[in-house]
């Protein structure tokens, strides 16, 4: 398949099958946001909030170049937002102005 | 992926955010990301090792758990903390099991804890399925051309373990002690061997 017919029948995450370069097998220990975004995903989930399946389609719907561009937990942050607005718990109103609160204190705690 | 400060910053930022506003609209509790860490940190791949010990001798609990990974865990104790359903798979002479998410990163946390990092960049993922064995060559395992090679592709809702082979020879240890020798990569299915404790690869 050449490269615009692969964007147009495969969803970013559907990688299965394609070619790919060697593996690069370092590992990271998670950053301490990293693994409150972990686990962020699982309270979503049991809480009946945003499941599995939601936050990788909201990862996909991201699309191929945040896709590319985002780390991991990067995408699933910025999906979790976008899912919250879809379904009307959070407004980006309220999400940019709490953001830039954190910001101030984090600047006024360095 | 190169990480810094500033890249950080924005992302952890809107992760506090949404946290503090979730926690605030009394849609999550306070204390759901601080308990939930704790599960996290609470499980690791020493949980399945004792699983695969078990089934090593135990052929009972052994037929359970290939009959249900989940329920056979959690007789062990090890909770779930998701709706997901665990296969195990058994490897043999003429059988290699690899398990992969082709979509994202599905994986046993429950008994494996989180993934390693390959495991969830697009080299694994995409070639696993039609390449294991180069794949797993750049591990170092080299499966034999006369082994069957069966990958698994998991789910949102049902993930898989290896049950590795038994090595050959150990006869003596007892169920802890053979829980020791059980690797992460085994029960991934990136590595086929075990190595008897105190043997040098």
């Amino acid at each position: 398949m050449n490269d615009l017919s692969t964007l147009i029948t495969r969803l970013p995450n559907d990688v299965g099958g394609q070619p790919a370069g060697p593996l690069d097998r370092s590992e990271h220990e998670l950053l301490p946001w990293e693994k409150r975004c972990h686990a962020l995903a699982d309270v979503l989930d049991f809480r009946k909030i945003i499941n599995t399946e939601e936050k990788r389609r909201g990862v996909e719907a991201l699309g191929s170049e945040q896709i590319g561009k985002l780390g991991y937990y990067e995408r699933w942050i910025v999906a979790f937002a976008n899912i919250l607005f879809q379904k009307g718990l959070l407004t980006p109103a309220e999400l940019a102005v709490r953001m830039q609160a954190v910001e101030e204190r984090q600047r006024s705690s360095e | 992926m190169a990480r810094d400060a500033e890249r950080d910053g924005i992302f952890e930022v809107m992760e506090t955010a949404v946290r503090e506003l979730l926690t605030d609209k009394g849609l999550i509790a306070a204390t759901d990301i601080r308990r939930q860490i704790e599960v996290l940190d609470s499980r690791s791949p020493a949980l399945g090792a004792a699983v695969v010990a078990r089934a090593w001798t135990d052929p009972a609990f052994k037929q359970r758990l290939l009959e249900n990974g989940r329920m056979a865990c959690e007789e062990l104790g090890i909770t779930f903390y998701d709706d997901t359903q665990l296969i195990v798979l058994e490897n043999t002479n003429e059988v290699h099991n690899l398990v992969v998410c082709t979509l994202c990163s599905c994986y046993p946390r429950p008994v494996l804890g989180l993934p390693p990092d390959w495991y969830k960049l697009k080299p694994y993922r995409a070639r696993a399925v039609y390449e294991p064995r180069q794949l797993l060559a750049e591990f170092g395992t080299v499966i034999p051309d006369d082994v069957e090679i069966r990958v698994s592709d998991s789910t949102a809702m049902v993930r898989f373990l290896i049950l590795p082979q038994r090595p050959a020879g150990i006869d003596d240890l007892t169920t802890d002690q053979l829980a020791a020798l059980v690797t992460r990569d085994a029960m991934i299915g990136v590595v086929r061997d075990l190595v008897p404790s105190g043997a040098v690869m």
